[in-house]
C-alpha cells in the first residue's frame, strides 16, 4: 500500500464571509490518479490555489507535501519542491514561444543549466507530442490543444512528484480529449502522482483510481469513481431538484 | 548647415539620455506594472554619490561611475522592498504605488539636500575634449554618450532576450501566477527589475552630471520626459521605447531651436497628447 505523498488538514479559504474552501481534509496516496469533481463554484480551482499558492494562499490549516508543511513556503519554492500544476484558463506569455517557456521552467523549476535545460526541453516537448513546427511560434499563436501541451510539457519537465491539471480538457474537440486521455496514463504510467479537475466526466472516469466531490467548499464523497458518481448526495449536487 | 547639424547632433545627445533614462522606467514597467515616480531621484542620487566618490573623496572618476550605478542600483532595491513589495497583490496596488513611489521622490531628494546641500555640483567629463562631426563641434563627453547608451541598451536587450534570467523578467511581466508555477522567484525578479532600472537611471545620473550641475531637483525634468518617452513609445517594449527616446529628443532640439526653450515643453506635451489619440497605445505600440 502506497503512502502518503500529500496531506491537507482542514484547509480553509474564506473571502469575507464566503469559504470557498471550507475546512476540507483528504489524503493523496503516492502515485495514484485522484480526480475532483463538483459542479461550478465548488471551490475545486480554488482548492488548487491555496495548496500552490498561486495567486493567494489558504487562511487556515495544513498542506504536508512529503514530510514538509508548504503552506507557508512561496510558490517558487513549492514548485521546485515538485507539486507543479496547470490552470484551466491559458497561462502563456505572449513574447516567448512553446520552446522558450518549456527551457525556463527546466532553468527555474529544475535547476538544470543552460545545455541541460534545452535537452530536457526538447525531450519534454517530444513526449507530450507538441509539433515541433510549432515551437517556436510567439504561444499567442498556438492552438488551445497546443496551449494544453505545453502547460503540460512545462510542468512535466520540473519533474514533479505530483502533477495538479485544472480541467486539461476543457475547449477541446472530442479527438483532442481522446489524445489527452492517452497523456494522462502514459503520465501515471511513469509513476507520477496526478490530481485531476475535470468537467469532462467520462475522461475523469475513465482515467480517475479514486474520486473525490466537493460541494460549496466541503468533502461531499470520496472513494471508487463509480461508486462515488452514483452517490445520492453527488447526483442532487449536480442535478439539483431533478435528481429526485 | 553648421546649425542644422549641431542641433540633430543635440537632439541624438537628449535622445541618448532619455533612451537609458525611459528604459530604466519601462523596464520596471514591464515586470511589476508600476510607474516609478522615484526614478528620477534615483538618478539624482547617482550623480550625487558619483561626484562624493570621485571628486570630494577623491578616488576618480572611474570609481565614481561604479559607484554612482551602484549606489542606485541598490538604493532601487530598497524603494522596492519597502515602497512597492507590501502592496503587491492588492486590487488598488497601481494607485498605491503612484503614492509610494511619489513619497520616494520626495524622502529621497530632500535626503540628497540635506547630505549635499543647495550648492551647484559638477561631476568632471569622463573624456576631455571635443569632436568635430560634419563641422559641428559637440564636447567628447557628448559624444560618448552618443556611443554609449546605443550600447548599454544593446547589451540590455541581449539579456532581455538571451539570458534566462532576463526570460524570467519578461515572464513575471506577462503571466506572474504563470512564471511562479515554472519555479520563478518573482520577488526577486521584482527587485532585480528595480535594480536594474534604478542602475540605469544612476548610469544617466552620472553621464547628466558631466553636462548640467547637479543638484537635489536635477532628476525631475528627465524623470517627466522619460514618462513621455515611455508612453509615447508605447508602453511595454523596450525598442519602442528606445525609438521614442530620439524621437522625442530630435524633436526638442528642434523645438527649442525653432520655439525656443520657453514653449518647447508645451509643445511635446501638445505633440504627445495628438499621437494619443490617434494611436492610443503609443506611436510604436501594437494596436
Amino acid at each position: 500500500m502506497a503512502g502518503n505523498i500529500l496531506e491537507v488538514r482542514n484547509l480553509t479559504k474564506s473571502f469575507g464571509g464566503l469559504k470557498a474552501v471550507n475546512d476540507l481534509t483528504f489524503d493523496v496516496k503516492e502515485g495514484e490518479l485522484l480526480g475532483i469533481a463538483g459542479p461550478n463554484g465548488s471551490g475545486k480551482s480554488t482548492l488548487f490555489n491555496v495548496m500552490t499558492k498561486i495567486p493567494f494562499g489558504p487562511t487556515g490549516g495544513e498542506v504536508v507535501f512529503g514530510n514538509q508543511r508548504i503552506d507557508r513556503m512561496p510558490p517558487h519554492r513549492i514548485a521546485a519542491l515538485g507539486l507543479a500544476r496547470t490552470f484551466q484558463k491559458d497561462a502563456e506569455f505572449p513574447d516567448l514561444s512553446a520552446r522558450e517557456t518549456v527551457a525556463l521552467a527546466a532553468v527555474y523549476g529544475r535547476k538544470l543549466s543552460r545545455a541541460g535545460a534545452m535537452a530536457a526541453t526538447e525531450e519534454q516537448l517530444h513526449a507530450v507530442q507538441f509539433d515541433p513546427a510549432r515551437a517556436d511560434m510567439p504561444t499567442t499563436e498556438l492552438s488551445v490543444f497546443d496551449r494544453k501541451q505545453l502547460m503540460i510539457a512545462s510542468a512535466l519537465v520540473m519533474q514533479p512528484r505530483v502533477l495538479m491539471l485544472d480541467e486539461p480538457a476543457s475547449g477541446l474537440t472530442r479527438p483532442e480529449i481522446t489524445a489527452l486521455d492517452a497523456l494522462l496514463c502514459k503520465i501515471a504510467a511513469s509513476g507520477v502522482t496526478i490530481m485531476l479537475i475535470e468537467h469532462v466526466l467520462s475522461l475523469l472516469l475513465s482515467v480517475a483510481q479514486r474520486l473525490i466531490v466537493l460541494n460549496q467548499g466541503s468533502l461531499l464523497a470520496e472513494g471508487d469513481p463509480q461508486t462515488v458518481i452514483k452517490n445520492p448526495a453527488v447526483v442532487e449536487a449536480y442535478l439539483g431538484g431533478r435528481a429526485a | 548647415m553648421d546649425t542644422l547639424i549641431s542641433t540633430l547632433l543635440s537632439g541624438v545627445v537628449l535622445g541618448a539620455l532619455y533612451a537609458l533614462m525611459a528604459s530604466g522606467l519601462s523596464l520596471v514597467w514591464t515586470t511589476l506594472g508600476v510607474f516609478n515616480f522615484a526614478h528620477g531621484a534615483l538618478m539624482t542620487i547617482g550623480a550625487f554619490v558619483a561626484w562624493t566618490v570621485s571628486e570630494a573623496v577623491g578616488l576618480g572618476l572611474p570609481a565614481g561611475v561604479v559607484a554612482g550605478v551602484a549606489s542606485a542600483a541598490l538604493l532601487g532595491v530598497v524603494v522596492e522592498y519597502l515602497l512597492i513589495r507590501p502592496f503587491y497583490g492588492r486590487p488598488n496596488m497601481l494607485l498605491i504605488t503612484v503614492m509610494t513611489t511619489l513619497a520616494g521622490m520626495i524622502i529621497l531628494e530632500k535626503g540628497a539636500q540635506m547630505i549635499w546641500g543647495a550648492r551647484l555640483k559638477q561631476l568632471p567629463r569622463l573624456i576631455d575634449g571635443e569632436v568635430s562631426i560634419f563641422g559641428a563641434v559637440i564636447s567628447a563627453h557628448e559624444a560618448l554618450i552618443i556611443v554609449v547608451a546605443p550600447l548599454i541598451l544593446l547589451a540590455l536587450w541581449q539579456f532581455t532576450t538571451r539570458t534566462y534570467l532576463g526570460r524570467s523578467l519578461r515572464a513575471v511581466g506577462q503571466n506572474q501566477d504563470a512564471a511562479a508555477l515554472l519555479g520563478i522567484n518573482v520577488s526577486f525578479t521584482f527587485a532585480l527589475a528595480f535594480g536594474l532600472g534604478a542602475a540605469l537611471a544612476g548610469l544617466t545620473g552620472v553621464l547628466l552630471g558631466g553636462i548640467r550641475f547637479i543638484t537635489p531637483s536635477l532628476g525631475a525634468e528627465p524623470l517627466v520626459k522619460a514618462m513621455i518617452v515611455v508612453i509615447f513609445g508605447g508602453l511595454g517594449s523596450l525598442g519602442a521605447t528606445v525609438g521614442a527616446a530620439f524621437v522625442i529628443g530630435l524633436a526638442e532640439a528642434f523645438l527649442v531651436l525653432t520655439l525656443g526653450l520657453y514653449w518647447t515643453p508645451f509643445a511635446l506635451f501638445l505633440g504627445l497628447i495628438a499621437v494619443l489619440i490617434f494611436r492610443p497605445n503609443g506611436l510604436f505600440g501594437r494596436v
